[in-house]
């Protein structure tokens, strides 16, 4: 099916020349477009003569499997696959979700990229691939080199827990290590180059076989290297959508990025660099034992992560401090438990030791910065970006505990104030072409990129229809963008509503439950071809919307449990069935 | 008649009989409203819809349109229910309506804040304990009113009775109301099938409020009533008949001297058999009499006014086919509660409990109303009764139930000493519910009289009876035009002060201050409090001493009420009491 072609706007082309290109390619067939890549791509190979390009004969394959949650691992699979072309290998990326894995004996060369989720879970589209590959018989590597890049995050316990798995597996299968695992905490940008360059420098060819094609990105990412720059927004509005006689907040942010031009497609997602609560920073300062100092505070405060409280980071104090009960648990493995909703305070605190300043900077991480999805569509707001932040708030072994972002937001950011931000493209959570009809899941923030989806489709003037399921506590005051919504339906690109508000009835009703009530006319418009997207709470919300879709298909069309979780795990194969979920 | 029709009438003949579009209406599910011409529909089933005005300034700016909810108010003639009703309606408001009841002076309850996708389950519900919520508003005859103090049985009894057989044969017929909130079938051929034998197609002009008193008591506000009727006891106890009193109402219009509040007339004496019949005649001449152009004079007491109450007697008559009666004399007392115990000629026991402005909800460090009652409703083996004073009665007790009910009453603060005035206050709903209200009411005079309580103990009057009553718009819920001092809203923080109403609700009050705030309505009653603590007379009311003294006029009837307002004394001069 030909689809209309959008270059990306990092294409280095003017705008018209965009357009016109736009229009050319416009309708082509897939071979058409295949024909013209090669063709291109040879145009320089072969110093002007319009020929099609030959493939290198001497290109050796790679293959780059990656498992991916939020994009990132995807994102560095496409990085490492253009350094391999450069070398002359000839990689070809694939998400472990669709892999063929019978085909995998094959590869000589495999890059494994793969993120950690949760409690150590997959990520949730590769999860029946990662079964099969884990746990599969049959399946043998002999002879395949290989290595693996781990993602995680070091505030959970279970770090990087998917990435050793598979690393240990594919030895396991008679692979051979060419380069040793890394492990990447939420700061993964240098490591992933490192190990990127240390494999294909282990990997690449003989020199001989490299050419001088331009290896080109064709991934569908809105931008290139530029969308990955830190720019510094600054907070044109921020409003709290919930009604002041909510039991919750959900703040509404709108960011400027003044000259800086930001280009996002609806799914990506818009990381946020905030700074940590300075209470918190002069608590953990003193509580290192050191009195009061600026400098120090206010690296802390922008730079380092002073909330997380990982295994190795209570391994490292101990050895600097020397604390004997803290070496003593340590030893007995009991810091394990203790460490679980604890914080670095709480360590401090516990066990007390005089830390210098270096020693505190040395010991915390660099403050990831946390995503969130956008909630906006250029197409309809024309510049900036609109995100949906509800603030983290916890009490935990007797203290709150609050999310550094989104308590920034919501206790510390004013309008006016500048805060950096990064892109993260979401290339899996697309919308279809206008024309097809899209069912959209998402409870409390998760509605945020389907505003961003319904603005868009108001601006391509799409004739597909479009169906949002909303719940949060209560109607009254949690409805957020009600009047938006409304607007939506009247103009008709929203077609249908449902929503499920927890705290309106004693029985607790969620979008699973609307899910269910709308069965057939749900697996009508799947059937019919529409797509399905899920944004939201990853602990329990999406796995109770999924499995509640697998009964609906079950029920509906009368299948036994495994052929309807079959139908489902088709769905998410052919990517009629997506997920952004956090 | 050549004037238009109002637009309420259009909206009722084209209603298909209280339909109108609800049914979708309520399925829509990206707003909590419904259209406005199914909000003046809805009103016919029981409900209004509302919203909470406190919440209005930041709506907007939260994308969120405004919060909506329905008030559910429903129908019980009489105001008498049973435990397990009460039970049902407890579970009710603490699983959909803010853990709150709120009974009114019409004798019945009211939810408030329940939202649209709630509405039909607490319908359902209302249905299922055997009561409803059909015609508690809207242009029909609402909740039918009785003489709640029970301590002449048989006179209670035939008033009750009569207030329940009125209030069923007034009902509108239109099978609307099942269908809509019962999702009862829809009677085949639609609107042809559908009779309304009384009311016709566009009902009535306007509400119509009908009240059945047992003197003394005239707690029922007979003279604030459409229709009423006023128990004649012979000397065994009996009824023997009724006086008929017709074209009493208290809504106005600030501004607009045209519209005034009015107590009814006595139209004749009638037999309890033929009470029906009069009732229906009174009924069907103000349904072709009243005035559908102007929703402003189309209550019942207009048309007396315009068309004179001997005219109207006769066509009554004529409809009736009943010749009425010389009115028999009678006297009320007031038309207050009375707290505590009292025992009625049956043997058994009855409670009174104060419950300020008739709102039932557990306060954080006060009383625990809610759960309170419902405690009591566990083990109540009599029925409560709503008094038109938002007060309630939990009746006919045995002597030997009481220990029990008085554990509970004071295990839950159900029972606190309160002042004469605060006693006998009452105060509509107003902010933040109602669309109407131009000023608080219900969230305010608990604080005002506390106010006033501290100049009444000065003066050595906190335990006189002195009724007060305040509202938040000029229409007149809390029958404020017919209490001794009268607080009416005009603005935020500023109400009319009216004076000298009877304590026995025989004769309406007389404007004292326009347009004031507390102080100035503070300063206006601390003089009149000391002169009636110093030169009052035996056994006088403190509106008949305002009067008396001429610090108000008189007010003799509705046409008057406009006329002769402000002190027409100087106000007094502070005495050493009022320092």
């Amino acid at each position: 099916m030909s689809r209309p072609v959008h270059l990306p706007r990092s294409a280095p082309f003017g705008e018209e020349e965009r357009a016109s290109l736009d229009s050319i390619l416009a309708g082509k067939s897939a071979t058409q477009l295949a024909w013209l890549s090669g063709f291109l791509a040879g145009l320089d190979a072969d110093a002007g003569r319009a020929l099609p390009a030959p493939v290198p004969v001497a290109a050796e394959p790679l293959t780059i499997l990656f498992a991916s949650e939020s994009g990132n691992t995807e994102r560095l699979a496409h990085d490492a696959a253009a350094q391999a072309r450069k070398l002359g290998l000839k990689p070809v990326v694939t998400d472990l979700a669709d892999a063929d894995l019978s085909t995998l004996a094959q590869a000589r060369r495999l890059l494994v990229i793969a993120s950690t989720w949760g409690e150590g879970e997959p990520p949730a589209r590769a999860a029946r691939n990662y079964k099969e590959l884990m746990e599969g018989e049959g399946l043998r590597l002999d002879g395949v080199r290989f290595s693996v890049l781990a993602l995680g995050d070091s505030a959970y316990v279970e770090f990087c827990a998917i990435g050793k798995a598979l690393d240990a597996r594919l030895e396991a299968l008679g692979g051979i290590r060419v380069a040793d695992r890394v492990d990447c905490d939420l700061d993964f940008d240098t490591p992933a180059l490192e190990w990127t360059k240390q494999v294909l420098d282990r990997l690449k060819p003989a020199p001989a076989a490299a050419t001088n094609v331009v290896p080109v990105d064709f991934g569908a990412r809105s931008g290139g290297d530029a969308a990955r720059a830190r720019l510094s927004a600054s907070a044109t509005a921020l409003i709290n959508l919930n009604s002041s006689r909510s039991t919750k907040q959900t703040f509404h942010l709108e960011l400027d990025f003044d000259a800086s031009g930001l280009a996002y497609e609806p799914g990506d997602a818009l990381e946020l660099f905030a700074p940590n609560d300075p209470e918190l920073v002069r608590s953990v300062i003193k509580a290192a034992g050191l009195g009061t100092d600026e400098a120090l505070a206010e690296t802390l405060r922008t730079e380092r992560d002073v909330t997380t409280l990982s295994l190795p980071l209570a391994e490292r104090y101990a050895a600097i401090v020397e604390h004997a009960g803290l070496r003593r648990m340590i030893a007995r493995q009991e810091i394990r438990g203790w460490i679980e909703g604890r914080q670095l305070l709480d360590l401090l605190e516990a066990f007390r030791g005089r830390l210098e300043a270096a020693q505190l900077i040395e010991l915390t991480r660099p403050l990831p910065p946390r995503a969130y999805s956008i909630a906006s569509s250029l197409e309809e707001i024309g510049s900036g970006a609109h995100l949906l932040v509800a603030p983290v708030r916890y009490e935990s072994h007797g203290r709150w505990r609050a999310g550094v972002a989104s308590t920034h937001v919501a206790d510390r950011m004013k309008v006016g104030d500048r805060i950096d931000v990064r892109l993260r493209a979401n290339r899996h959570f697309r919308l279809p072409d206008p024309a097809t009809d899209i069912i959209m899941i998402g409870p409390g923030t998760g509605i945020a990129p389907f505003r961003a989806f319904v603005q868009e489709r108001r601006a391509a003037g799409a004739t597909g229809r479009a169906w949002l399921f909303f719940g949060d506590r209560q109607y009254t005051h949690d409805f957020l963008y009600q009047l938006e919504w409304q607007q939506a339906l009247r103009d008709g690109f929203l077609s249908r509503i449902d929503l499920a508000f927890s705290r309106d009835t004693p029985e607790k009703v969620y979008v699973q439950h609307r899910l269910w009530e709308r069965r057939r006319e749900v697996v009508d418009w799947l059937d019919g071809g529409a797509h399905l997207y899920l944004c939201g709470d990853a602990k329990q919300m999406a796995k109770d919307v999924r499995a509640t879709l697998v009964r609906a298909i079950a029920d509906v069309k009368s299948l036994g449990a495994d052929a309807a979780e079959a139908a489902v795990a088709d769905l998410e194969k052919e990517c009629r069935f997506l997920q952004d979920i956090y | 008649m050549s004037k238009p029709l109002s637009a309420n009438e259009r909206i009722k003949e084209a209603s298909q009989f209280l339909r109108g579009t609800l049914q979708s209406g309520l399925r829509t599910e990206e707003t909590g409203a419904i259209s406005d011409d199914d909000a003046q529909l809805v009103k016919f089933h029981g409900m209004y819809l509302q919203d909470d005005r406190d919440l209005r300034p930041e709506r907007t700016r939260k994308k969120m349109e405004k919060a909506f909810s329905f008030m559910l108010r429903l129908r019980i003639p009489g105001g008498i229910c049973t435990p397990r009703q009460w039970l049902s309606l407890d579970q009710l408001a603490r699983d959909y309506a803010g853990e709150t009841l709120r009974l009114t002076t019409r004798q019945t309850f009211q939810f408030h804040g329940v939202i649209k996708s709630n509405v039909k389950t607490v319908m359902k519900a209302i249905d299922a304990s055997l009561l409803d919520t059909l015609a508690a508003c809207g242009d029909v005859n609402r909740n039918v009113l009785a003489t709640s103090n029970p301590h002449r049985t048989d006179a209670h009894a035939a008033a009750s009775d009569l207030a329940r057989a009125i209030s069923e044969r007034l009902l509108p017929r239109t099978p609307a109301y099942r269908e809509i909130w019962l999702d009862g079938e829809k009677v085949a051929g639609g609107e042809e099938e559908v009779t309304e034998p009384i009311y016709g197609r566009t009902y009535l002009p306007r509400k119509f409020k009908i009240s059945v008193a047992v003197p003394p008591d005239n707690d029922v506000d007979v003279f604030a009533q459409d229709l009423g009727f006023i128990a004649i006891v012979d000397r065994g106890g009996k009824v023997s008949g009724w006086n008929v009193t017709v074209g009493g109402g208290m809504g106005m219009t600030h501004g607009e001297p045209e519209t005034y509040p009015r107590t009814a007339d006595v139209l004749g004496f009638c037999k309890t058999k033929d009470a029906l019949a009069v009732a229906e005649a009174v009924v069907t001449v103000q349904r072709d009499w009243g005035d559908r152009t102007n929703r402003k004079h189309a209550r019942l007491k207009y048309t007396i006014e315009d068309r004179g109450l001997d005219a109207f007697r006769v066509e009554v008559e004529r409809r009736s086919g009943i010749k009425l009666g010389r009115p028999r004399p009678f006297h009320f007392a007031g038309n207050h509660d009375r707290y505590g115990w009292i025992d009625s000629d049956n043997g058994l026991s009855h409670l009174t409990l104060f419950i300020e402005n008739g709102r039932i909800r557990d306060e954080d460090d006060g009383p625990a109303i809610l759960t309170g009652l419902r405690e009591i409703a566990r083990v109540h083996r009599g029925e409560f009764r709503i008094t038109a004073n938002q007060n309630l009665i939990v009746a006919n007790v045995a002597q030997e139930d009481r220990p029990a009910i008085n554990a509970i009453v004071r295990a839950h603060r159900l029972i606190s000493r309160s002042s004469g005035l605060r006693r006998n206050s009452l105060a509509c709903v107003a902010l933040p519910s109602c669309g109407l209200a131009l000023a608080e009411s219900e969230r305010y005079l608990p604080s005002l009289v506390t106010r006033l309580e501290t100049l009444l103990a000065d003066c050595g009057l906190a335990d006189d009876d002195i009724t007060i009553r305040m509202t938040g718009c000029p229409n007149g819920c809390a029958r404020p035009y017919i209490s001794e001092i009268g607080l009416v809203g005009k603005g935020p923080d500023r109400y009319n002060l009216y004076l000298g109403g009877a304590f026995d609700g025989s004769h309406l009050s007389k404007l004292y201050l326009d347009n004031a705030d507390e102080e100035r309505i503070v300063e206006a009653l601390a003089p009149l409090f000391a002169a009636y603590a110093r030169d009052r007379e035996s056994g006088e009311r403190f509106s008949a001493f305002l009067i008396r003294t001429r610090v108000v006029a008189a007010t003799e009837n509705g046409r008057d009420f406009h006329d002769n307002t402000g002190p027409l004394s100087p106000p007094l001069p502070r005495t050493d009491a009022v320092a």
